[in-house]
């Protein structure tokens, strides 16, 4: 018997040895940059950080992303504007930032290519940003953007207004020292992405509720639908207000099939820009979003990219 | 609790450090561990159906001692019967009701006499019900036919009617081999232990990296076949059978292995049936603790082989309709099984059933690579036609989906539904079944290679390939669990 366990754990930490080599030498994992608080207290990535962003248990779609000295994914390192251009920012979450394309093929370069060579697009995407990030972010760089021609702001109705100011958000957490060593096994980062690993953290995160006497209420995740619209047009009101919202520049990309209709309603009253994307998402035949997850793919990313420009056009 | 979910991983090494801690040197401890496990496993799922599984332990358990201790003949055949209508009616009810009521309303419809049908109770199918009713049906026949005497050990046969590697989806195991092994104390022997291992990984292989891959695109084809071209009808058809191999040979492969990690050997289920060179060799490599559960208990008495000839090919069809049926209450069951009635009889009325008892060796020359290859790939077509029967959902969409493969060849490019890369999975079959030729002499221990580094190389390439194809959006249960 003791032989039996021995080998088990032998065998054990070999395989695991041997995943580590394959995963490695396929790549089949991400590469995560690290993230920082600036002066401003805005959260972005930490400068000059290379890497590829793996999406599928078998790679099935690869973007290298480039994070440049400004702290966001972009070919660009001089985000201050030139008085010979005119600059568009694209200010949003992860679907803004990019990751799953190489850098080169953006939506911001998607869109300068569309647009005539006096613009230049500047991309300020970060995965996690919600309202109160992005607005945040453009009042703290209120020099850099009172330079920019039109700010294009990526808002996902469902996610992004669930608070009414910023705060420090929780995701440096992440960077415990424990994660920070689980980063450096790839295995690990690869089976999280995949969804391996999920079974045991909501086991060991059910265990957890257990212990400190919670229990998991699924009636407690549903709310009431109404009273959640009615919250997010609230806090999207505080929010515009306490951020000086311009509604002269910015504009608001959104789509329109997941926002309510008292929302929609309340943007249209009171003189919001708007670019909505749901109509040519529905009526496209080729998939606009990847196979693993929920971001636009690289036609999505052109219709996006068309759709902006046709509005910077018809101004 | 199904073998592939994280419940299960947890749950194995507990009952196995309690079974060696607890039950070292004492039967009984061991036993008592087993079946309170096996309980829980299967309460896992259902416990409300725990009770059919108690119930039919007692009834055979005393239906055996009544059969054993009457010296009449008669009084022997009565209590045998209070065993058959027990088990074949909770099969019967369970399984059936709803089936006949429906096919009755139905012939009366195409009679021309129309009746509201008020009579089927939409009754959930207890999982496992068709496979230990088998089983505890197999002891009260082997002790009518005095081939075993009763036990009086309850918590024994308890433990052998539920024990839980194989109590959903076999292998179906016969009381005269499981139930000695169970009754005695069971030994830690390192090597049977490494062996259940390797099995485990080859099954958790094949169910997750194949049949669970191929799983989607099967049901794509399936559901949409009307919409594809005879080449993708036969991708379907392949993919199927395929999926169908991996997810029950690899249930089976992962209940063998679970055994011998307490010590008790299973028997085999499956002999890498895709090598038939003809369809009697199929059945003796293809769900093994089925079709000979039926050649003892149903063929056998009913005359076999001996007898005029009618007699025996009546006796044939009725193997293969039961056996169709036992799959399931659906016409489409009963015409696969009448489908490889059809397929046998030619090799039992030549006398030539009998022939390939050995394994297949491709390479021994050019010829045999010629003859038992083409052989080979005969059998591997027809038993995908008849997949199509077993996997359609009615009699309708078979015969449609066989028309439109066969008679209307239409060809291109099949696309995953999800738009995954299809190489992918061809890479991986073809991979597969160059292994499995490799292996093929031993289903019991797939990855017996000598060298130690190839054995390593091995285990970590079907780790890999297992992450490498994992789906956490799959149904990740058994297709057999349904039957």
């Amino acid at each position: 018997m003791e032989k039996f366990v021995v080998k088990i754990v032998l065998y054990t930490i070999l395989i695991l040895l041997g995943l580590e080599m394959l995963v490695r030498i396929f790549h089949l994992h991400k590469d995560r940059p690290s993230r920082y608080l600036d002066e401003y207290n805005v959260e972005k990535w930490i400068p000059n950080q290379n890497g590829i962003w793996v999406t599928g248990n078998r790679r099935q779609n690869v973007g290298h992303f480039r994070i440049n000295s400004f702290g966001y994914n972009s070919l660009y390192d001089d985000f201050y504007p030139k008085t010979n251009k005119k600059e568009i920012a694209l200010v949003g979450d992860s679907y803004i930032q990019g990751f799953h394309q190489d850098f080169q093929n953006s939506l911001g370069q998607k869109l300068e290519a569309l647009l005539n060579e006096e613009y230049k697009v500047l991309e300020f995407g970060y995965a996690g940003y919600d309202l109160a990030d992005q607005l945040h972010l453009i009042k703290a760089y209120k020099h850099l953007f009172n330079n920019i021609e039109h700010v294009v702001i990526y808002m996902q109705y469902t996610t992004d207004l669930e608070r009414d100011t910023y705060a420090v958000s929780n995701r440096f957490s992440l960077n415990t020292p424990l994660n920070r060593f689980l980063k450096q096994i790839k295995t690990v980062v690869y089976l999280r992405d995949i969804g391996l690993m999920d079974p045991i953290t909501r086991s060991i995160n059910g265990l957890t509720n257990l212990m400190r006497g919670k229990m998991y209420s699924e009636t407690a995740a549903i709310e009431d639908p109404e009273k959640a619209d009615h919250l997010k047009l609230e806090n999207f009101k505080r929010l515009i207000e306490h951020y000086e919202y311009d509604k002269h520049k910015n504009v608001l990309l959104l789509d329109y099939s997941i926002c309510s209709p008292q929302f929609l309603t309340y943007l249209e009253q009171n003189g919001f820009k708007t670019i909505d994307f749901s109509k040519v998402f529905e009526i496209t035949k080729t998939p606009p979003t990847l196979i693993y997850d929920q971001h636009w793919s690289n036609y999505g990313r052109s219709l996006i990219a068309n759709l902006i420009a046709e509005y910077i056009e018809g101004k | 609790m199904l073998f592939n979910s994280l419940d299960f991983f947890i749950f194995l090494p507990i009952v196995f450090i309690l079974f060696w801690l607890l039950g070292k040197d004492k039967a009984k401890t061991q036993n008592i561990i087993l079946l309170i496990a096996s309980y829980v496993f299967y309460g896992w799922w259902d416990y409300r159906f725990l009770s059919l599984i108690v119930f039919s332990t007692f009834v055979d358990y005393f239906v055996g001692k009544a059969i054993y201790n009457n010296s009449n003949k008669k009084v022997k055949t009565k209590w045998l019967w209070v065993s058959i209508i027990f088990n074949l009616g909770l099969l019967g009810f369970f399984k059936y009701y709803d089936f006949f009521v429906d096919s009755f309303v139905d012939s009366l419809l195409f009679a021309g006499f129309e009746i509201q049908n008020v009579w089927t109770l939409k009754i959930i199918l207890p999982v496992g019900i068709s496979f230990y009713t088998f089983q505890t049906l197999s002891y009260s026949l082997d002790i009518y036919r005095e081939k075993l005497k009763p036990t009086n050990d309850l918590i024994a046969f308890g433990t052998y009617v539920s024990f839980f590697p194989q109590l959903v989806a076999g292998p179906i195991e016969r009381a005269s081999h499981l139930l000695p092994q169970i009754t005695k104390e069971k030994r830690f022997k390192y090597e049977q232990a490494v062996e259940g291992l390797k099995l485990m990984l080859w099954g958790l292989f094949k169910k997750v990296a194949i049949a669970d891959s191929l799983a989607l695109m099967v049901d794509d084809i399936f559901v949409n076949y009307g919409t594809y071209p005879s080449s993708t009808l036969i991708l379907g058809a392949i993919f199927f059978g395929f999926q169908i191999y991996c997810d029950f040979s690899g249930y089976s492969d992962i209940a063998i292995g679970t055994s011998k990690l307490f010590g008790v050997e299973l028997m085999s289920n499956f002999r890498f049936p895709y090598f038939s060179r003809s369809i009697g060799e199929f059945w003796r490599r293809w769900h093994i603790s089925l079709s000979t559960w039926f050649r003892d208990y149903l063929y056998i008495p009913l005359g076999g082989s001996r007898g005029s000839r009618s007699k025996a090919i009546r006796n044939i069809f009725v193997i293969f309709l039961v056996s169709g049926l036992w799959h399931g209450a659906n016409w489409t069951f009963v015409v696969w099984g009448l489908f490889h009635a059809l397929l046998f009889l030619p090799s039992f009325y030549f006398n030539t059933n009998r022939k390939h008892l050995d394994n297949v060796e491709l390479f021994r020359s050019a010829k045999t690579f010629i003859i038992e290859g083409g052989q080979i790939l005969m059998v591997f077509s027809w038993v995908m036609l008849s997949w199509v029967f077993f996997r359609s959902e009615t009699l309708a969409d078979a015969f449609s989906y066989l028309q439109n493969m066969l008679f209307d060849f239409t060809y291109w490019e099949y696309n995953h539904p999800q738009g995954y890369r299809m190489w992918d999975y061809y890479v991986l079959l073809v991979g597969f079944v160059i292994f499995e030729y490799i292996i093929r002499k031993d289903e019991r221990n797939p990855l017996d290679f000598n060298n130690r580094f190839v054995r390593l190389l091995c285990y970590i390439i079907l780790v890999f390939l297992i992450i490498m194809f994992y789906d956490d959006t799959m149904d990740r249960s058994f297709i057999y669990f349904q039957f």
